[in-house]
This record gives C-alpha cells, sequence and structure tokens, in this order.
C-alpha cells in the first residue's frame, strides 16, 4: 500500500509532507526547497520555482494566487476585486464560475491547481520512491463547500484520490497534537505571503469543529516587503533624488534587500543593506546603496500592519462568543509569524505563549500528513513510539548519578554498563536506580533500590557487574544487575518510570539548567576526590608491592603525601584536592623509579585493573558510606 | 466462542504484521535515502557558504562594469578560478535563449524575441544543480 501525503495547498505557496517512522517529514522538491510556489505556466506546463522566474516575461500566461478564484463565481466581490490586479485574464465559465483564459486556451481554477497538485505528486514520488495516489489536502477555514469540492476535483484531476480535505487552522492543531493534549479552544493565527486568517477552534468528540473565522484576504508577507521596499526607496530619494521603484533593474535589487533584511531581523538586531552601483547620478556617477536598518526601525514602520490584524482578532473571538482568557492554546502558522514583534504582539494580546516550535511554513503539510497517517493506520497509539522524558541512571562512587539511558531516547530500547567495587572485598553492591537531570544522586528521583550479595572477595575495581537497564514500549523499567564471576543477579522491575505529567518532566528538566553551574563544580569536585581516593589506594598498594626496594626515605615521603591527601579527602576544593593528588602523583614516580624492572603506575592503573570497566564507572554503593570510606571494610552492609 | 476468540487474535496478528512491515520497510527506505543523500551533502555541502558569497561577487562585477578597472577584472578572474574549483560554473546568458530552469526574468526590453539580451546578475551552477539562476532582461518584439 502506498503511502498519503498531506498536502497545503497555499496561496502563495504550498507544501507537501509524509508519514515515515512514525513521525511527519516534509519533502524538498525537486529544487531542494521545502516549499513550491504555487505558481503555473499551464500552456508550457512549467510549475514552481522554474515558472516564477518567468513571470515578467509572461505575465499573461504565467498564472499565480489560483486559489483566490477557487469554486469561485464570477461574479464574486472578491473575483470582481482580484481582477483588477491579477495580470492574467479571468472570465466567466460554466454555471458563471470564474475561470482563467491562457492564449487563448480557458483553464478552471481546479485544473491549475491540479498541475501543482502533479508537481507535489511527482516530487513526492521521487522522494519516496514509490507510486502516491492519496492525500490529505487542506483548505482555508473559510472555504465553502463548493470552494471544498473544487479542492478534491484539482487532487482527482492530478491522479489523486483526495482522502480528506481538512482545514488548514486543524492540520496546524494537528501538528502540535493539541488534541492529544486536550486543548479544549484554541486560536490558530495564520500570516502568510499573502493572507491573513484567524480561527477560533473548540474540541467536541476529539475533533477540532471552527467556532468562528475572519482575516484579511490582502495582507501578508508581501505587504511587509513593500513596507520596507518603500522605506528604504523613500531615504534613497531624501539623499540622492532618485526613486529606485522607477527603474525596474533597481527595484528587483531593492526587493531582494529588504526580503533578506528583514530575515536577518528576525534573529538579529541589525542588517547592513549594501547594493553597489545601484543606479546613476548627475553625470553617470554611480550611485550605491547602502544603509543599516535596525530592528527597531523595521518594527517601527511595519507596526501598522501587525496591528491591522488584531482587529479580525477581535471579531472571530466575538463571533465564538469567547474571551480571550478562554483560549487555551494558540498556534502560529505562516512565514511572518516569525518575526519577533508579531509574536510579541500576539502574546500580548492573548496574555499567554503562543505554539511555534514547528516551522510555520511546514506545519500545516505536517498536520495534514499526520491525518494521513491516521486515516491509513500509520498512526497508531501502538506505533506512536514514546520517548523518555527524564536520564534514567544509577548511582555511583561519591554520590554521582551516572546515566544509562538518556533523556529523549525513544522508547523500547536497552543499554548495559559494567561497574565494578569501590572497596576490597566489597561482596555486595547496592543499585539505585534514579531519573532526573542533575549530576548528583541525591538531587534526582530515586525510582527503586535493590542488592546484589555474594560477589567473592577481591580487589576493589577488579570484580565486574554488569548492570543493564531495559525499557519497553509502555515505559516499564527492568533494571539487572549481573556479577559477571558468578552469574548471579538482581533485578527489579519499575512501573511508571515515564508515567510523569508534563509539569513534573518540565519542573525538573528546568532545575537541571538552573542548578547546572553549580552542578557541574559538585561533580568536577567529587571527580577530583573519586582520583585522588584512587590514587590513595594505588599508592599504597605500590609500596607494599614495592617492599625493600624503596629506600625509607621515598617511602615516607609517599606515606607523608598519602595521609596529607586523604586528610582533605572529604574536606578539600577541587583545586587543593587536585594540587596534592599532582603532589603524590610525582612522589609515586619516585617509587615507579626504584623499581625499575616494573614500570611506573599512573594514577588511572587502578581503573585498568579490571579488564572493561569505564574509568569513571567504578562502583556503585552505598552513597551513605562511600564518603568515609578509606579502610576496606568486609563485606560492605547496606541498609 | 473459541473460535471466536482466534478471529481476533488473527486480526491482531494481521494487524501487527503489516505495522511491523511498515516500519522495517520505512527503516529500509530510509537507509536506501541515506546513502544516497550523503553522496550528494559531500558535494552539496559548500552550498550554503557558497550561496552567502556570492552577494559579494556581485559587488565586483558591479564596480567593473562601471569602472572597467584592469585590477578588479583580474581579481574576478582569480575569484571565479577558485570557484570553478569547487565545481561552481557561471551561466551563459547573453545572447541565448531565456530558460526558466537556470533563469530569472526581471524584465524586457526591445529586442530579438525570448533571447537574453542583458545579464543583471551572474548566476551559477554546482556540479550541473543551479546554485543560484541568472537574472536576466529578455528581448521582445514590442
Amino acid at each position: 500500500m502506498g503511502k498519503i501525503i498531506g498536502i497545503d495547498l497555499g496561496t502563495t505557496n504550498s507544501a507537501v509532507a509524509v508519514m515515515e517512522g512514525g513521525t511527519p517529514k516534509i519533502i524538498h522538491s525537486a529544487e531542494g526547497r521545502n516549499v513550491i510556489p504555487s505558481v503555473v505556466d499551464p500552456i508550457s506546463h512549467v510549475v514552481g520555482d522554474v515558472a516564477k522566474r518567468q513571470i515578467v516575461l509572461k505575465p499573461k500566461t504565467t498564472v499565480f494566487s489560483i486559489k483566490r478564484l477557487m469554486g469561485r463565481k464570477f461574479n464574486d466581490d472578491s473575483v470582481q476585486f482580484d481582477i483588477k490586479w491579477l495580470p492574467y485574464t479571468i472570465k466567466a465559465g460554466r454555471d458563471g464560475m470564474a475561470d482563467v483564459e491562457v492564449d487563448g486556451r480557458t483553464f478552471t481554477p481546479q485544473e491549475i491547481s491540479a498541475m501543482i497538485l502533479q508537481k507535489i505528486k511527482s516530487d513526492a514520488e521521487a522522494y519516496l520512491g514509490s507510486k502516491v495516489t492519496q492525500a490529505v489536502i487542506t483548505v482555508p477555514a473559510y472555504f465553502d463547500d463548493s470552494q471544498r469540492q473544487a479542492t478534491k476535483q484539482a487532487g482527482e484531476i492530478a491522479g489523486l484520490e483526495v482522502l480528506r480535505i481538512i482545514n488548514e487552522p486543524t492540520a496546524a492543531a494537528l501538528a502540535y497534537g493539541l488534541d492529544k493534549k486536550n486543548a479544549h479552544t484554541i486560536a490558530v493565527y495564520d500570516l502568510g505571503g499573502g493572507t491573513f486568517d484567524i480561527s477560533i477552534l473548540e474540541l467536541g468528540e476529539g475533533v477540532y469543529q471552527v467556532k468562528s473565522t475572519n482575516g484579511d484576504t490582502h495582507l501578508g508577507g508581501d505587504d511587509f516587503d513593500q513596507t520596507i521596499i518603500d522605506y528604504l526607496a523613500e531615504e534613497f530619494k531624501k539623499e540622492n533624488g532618485i526613486d529606485l521603484r522607477k527603474d525596474p533593474q533597481a527595484l528587483q535589487r531593492l526587493r531582494e534587500s529588504a526580503e533578506k533584511a528583514k530575515i536577518e531581523l528576525s534573529s538579529s538586531q541589525e542588517a547592513q543593506i549594501n547594493q553597489p552601483f545601484i543606479t546613476q547620478g548627475e553625470g553617470g556617477t554611480p550611485l550605491h546603496l547602502t544603509m543599516t536598518l535596525t530592528r527597531a526601525k523595521l518594527e517601527q514602520i511595519v507596526d501598522p500592519l501587525i496591528q491591522k490584524t488584531l482587529k479580525p482578532v477581535e471579531l472571530a473571538l466575538k463571533d465564538a462568543k469567547i474571551k480571550v482568557s478562554d483560549i487555551d492554546e494558540i498556534v502560529m502558522v505562516g512565514g511572518m509569524t516569525r518575526m519577533p514583534k508579531v509574536l510579541e504582539t500576539v502574546t500580548k494580546f492573548f496574555g499567554k505563549e503562543s505554539n511555534k516550535s514547528v516551522n510555520p511554513d511546514e506545519v500545516v503539510a505536517i498536520g495534514a500528513a499526520i491525518q494521513g497517517g491516521v486515516l491509513g493506520g500509520e498512526v497508531k497509539d501502538v506505533l506512536l513510539l514514546d520517548v523518555t522524558p527524564l536520564t534514567l541512571g544509577i548511582e555511583t562512587l561519591g554520590s554521582v548519578s551516572t546515566p544509562l539511558i538518556e533523556r529523549n531516547t525513544t522508547i523500547p530500547t536497552s543499554k548495559s554498563q559494567v561497574f565494578s567495587t569501590a572497596a576490597d572485598n566489597q561482596t555486595q553492591v547496592e543499585i539505585n536506580v534514579l531519573q532526573g537531570e542533575r549530576p548528583m544522586a541525591a538531587d534526582n528521583k530515586s525510582l527503586g533500590r535493590f542488592v546484589l550479595d555474594g560477589i567473592p572477595p577481591a580487589q576493589r575495581g577488579v570484580p565486574q557487574i554488569e548492570v543493564a537497564f531495559d525499557l519497553d514500549a509502555s515505559g516499564i523499567l527492568n533494571v539487572k544487575a549481573t556479577d559477571k564471576a558468578t552469574g548471579k543477579e538482581q533485578s527489579i522491575k519499575i512501573t511508571g518510570s515515564t508515567g510523569l505529567t508534563k509539569e513534573e518532566v518540565e519542573k525538573m528538566t528546568k532545575e537541571a539548567e538552573v542548578h547546572a553551574a553549580e552542578d557541574a563544580q559538585k561533580r568536577e569536585k567529587i571527580e577530583a576526590r573519586n582520583q585522588a581516593d584512587s590514587l590513595i589506594f594505588t599508592a599504597e598498594k605500590s609500596l607494599k608491592d614495592a617492599g625493600d626496594k624503596v629506600t625509607e626515605e621515598v617511602k615516607s615521603q609517599v606515606e607523608e603525601k598519602v595521609s596529607a591527601l586523604k586528610g582533605i579527602l572529604d574536606s578539600g576544593s577541587k583545586e587543593d584536592l587536585e594540587a596534592k593528588t599532582k603532589e603524590l602523583s610525582d612522589a609515586l614516580q619516585k617509587v615507579g623509579q626504584a623499581m625499575y624492572q616494573k614500570p611506573g603506575q599512573q594514577p588511572d592503573a587502578q581503573a585498568s585493573d579490571a579488564a572493561e570497566p569505564k574509568p569513571d564507572g567504578e562502583a556503585s554503593k552505598d552513597s551513605g558510606e562511600s564518603s568515609k570510606k578509606e579502610e576496606p571494610v568486609e563485606g560492605e552492609v547496606v541498609n | 466462542m473459541k473460535k471466536n476468540e482466534k478471529k481476533i487474535d488473527t486480526n491482531e496478528f494481521e494487524n501487527l504484521e503489516n505495522q511491523l512491515k511498515r516500519a522495517l520497510a520505512d527503516y529500509q527506505n530510509l537507509e536506501k535515502r541515506i546513502a544516497g543523500e550523503k553522496s550528494e551533502w559531500i558535494k552539496l555541502s559548500n552550498k550554503d557558504l557558497l550561496l552567502r558569497l556570492l552577494p559579494g561577487l556581485d559587488s565586483l562585477l558591479l564596480a567593473e562594469k562601471h569602472t572597467q578597472d584592469d585590477g578588479v577584472k583580474v581579481s574576478i578572474r582569480h575569484f571565479l578560478d577558485i570557484l570553478e574549483q569547487e565545481g561552481v560554473k557561471k551561466i551563459e546568458t547573453e545572447g541565448k535563449d531565456f530558460d526558466p530552469k537556470a533563469m530569472e526574468a526581471v524584465s524586457t526590453r526591445v529586442g530579438e524575441e525570448g533571447k537574453v539580451v542583458e545579464e543583471l546578475r551572474a548566476g551559477y551552477t554546482l556540479f550541473d544543480l543551479v546554485l543560484r539562476p541568472a537574472q536576466v532582461i529578455v528581448g521582445s518584439k514590442s
């Protein structure tokens, strides 16, 4: 069975997405772009970017904004309005419907749209490597039955079975999973290239119903560009007395500069406009356009346009008989909603942040693809793979939290790591299963703990304890610890490791961010302490092994350094620990030199005693005791 | 009763098998595509950077056009040579037929119909892919 694609058939641009591996993906056009300009040359059958490039050359045969005519009568007010500015010929066709005449041939808006859909279809097939026959297409919420029928027909002409026509705002809501979140009343603010739509939706029986819509069919990014062009041109005129807008070549460069500056100013505070030799002054002297546009200036000049969107929003709320405070979620759609000032204005109006994480040019197509996935049976709860919201790990030496499964890992998944003991002759380890982002065990949530005992007495670092985490699709965590020497194992099953509310996850993640700096310090200190502890052990062992091969002088030197380091093991600062560790390490070199037949032991030699343990993966054991632990204690007891 | 239960099982089984097949197919297709995309990426990884560099070259070209300075001319040649080594080639336009795949018409001027009369901004290809279309004025009878 083929894939069902989701299509956002837009006025200015169109986009297409498909479900893959349970997640929606935007399909790029053959030209490598995420959107396809809704521009068609029906005579030579050219669509998209290529058609757009010849628009100046063939103004009468290149059709754009065809969506404005879909399913409309020639006598409709809106058609009569658009006729005035659209350069191609519009005439009355069958049943008084608006048709387009190109080079003496008549095309219905459906046929023109079908050419866009055909291009989308073939680009999708090239991407997927298989035939595409079914699609979900989106339409504005205000489209009436005739307009929806026309859209469906367009799909059929293009050879697509249109499984469903869905509303653009609904698609945007689906893309954010708002239906799953049970967001009851939502507002979708869609500021596109040429149109502005505001829709108020309400969730009823799992489906969003349109409560009201409003908007401005001739307000969008193009108007913003024009405002910037006018501003730049006026500034240039003030200085040089020449109107760049009168020269088509200069205007072209001005337009590009304006669009580039607009995009740049969404992420930076200043944009440089550099167009050398843009025109010639008196006597043929070349003139350059060099200007700095600040975000503040841009916001000032486009503010009337942004304010213009608020009136329709108020009307839509009034029609829906809903107060601003009743809106649970706001969704941003359309490229212009990237402008910080637009976001700010909307946030201020509704008194809450909007959903804007999904690319606003792609969000509608993504929602359509999700709907397609639902219809095709691809999106089912079973198949929607979850991720672990927080990191899962165990507590190791020095009360450190060592992660095994990092947050945002797709489940089901399993991970294992080999650990060892922290003390000589330690016969049991306690596995404390932790959840959270903080590096210290105590700051994370303990999900459960168990003891693996019966480990044969051995030097610290020698036993190999494999700890395996297995997290299944429903979030049940199985933790198993196995002593590789004896094969003895112990395990625990933890349910509800993912059953945290969104708020809990957010709180824990935020805490981790807030404490990031101090946590890192703490962790560094513990690491320094562990390293010192490990070196003390090595030093004592070396001295014992060396016996009388080393002089008393060297021996006492080392012993002195060992006791100095021991003295500050738990009280010293990270710097002190490191300094004293270094001193001991240097003193220890002499022992190595003395035992010339035995190469000098490096500070971390202890960790390499065991075959597999990672240098830091040492010893999971009771946190309370580990800090006091210098003397090897027999069979460490855990309460 | 038992038969009924079995039927549900079969249904469920088919359903699960279907989903498994789908997931495997998605995965395999992804692998195939990644292999293809990888070689493309290596070739085209410079695309964004090149696109951002081109406006600088545009200014140099304009400077040359207006000043007819030999030094600028040599510098441009040098720049273009470097770009060519990276797979970037200038799109030939003037006197050629207008080709919307590689060119963008900015305006028209009296001249031979459908032929490029003047190039306003050079266009470039990167390994046969259009990196940036050329902006041209196209001839028209009227």
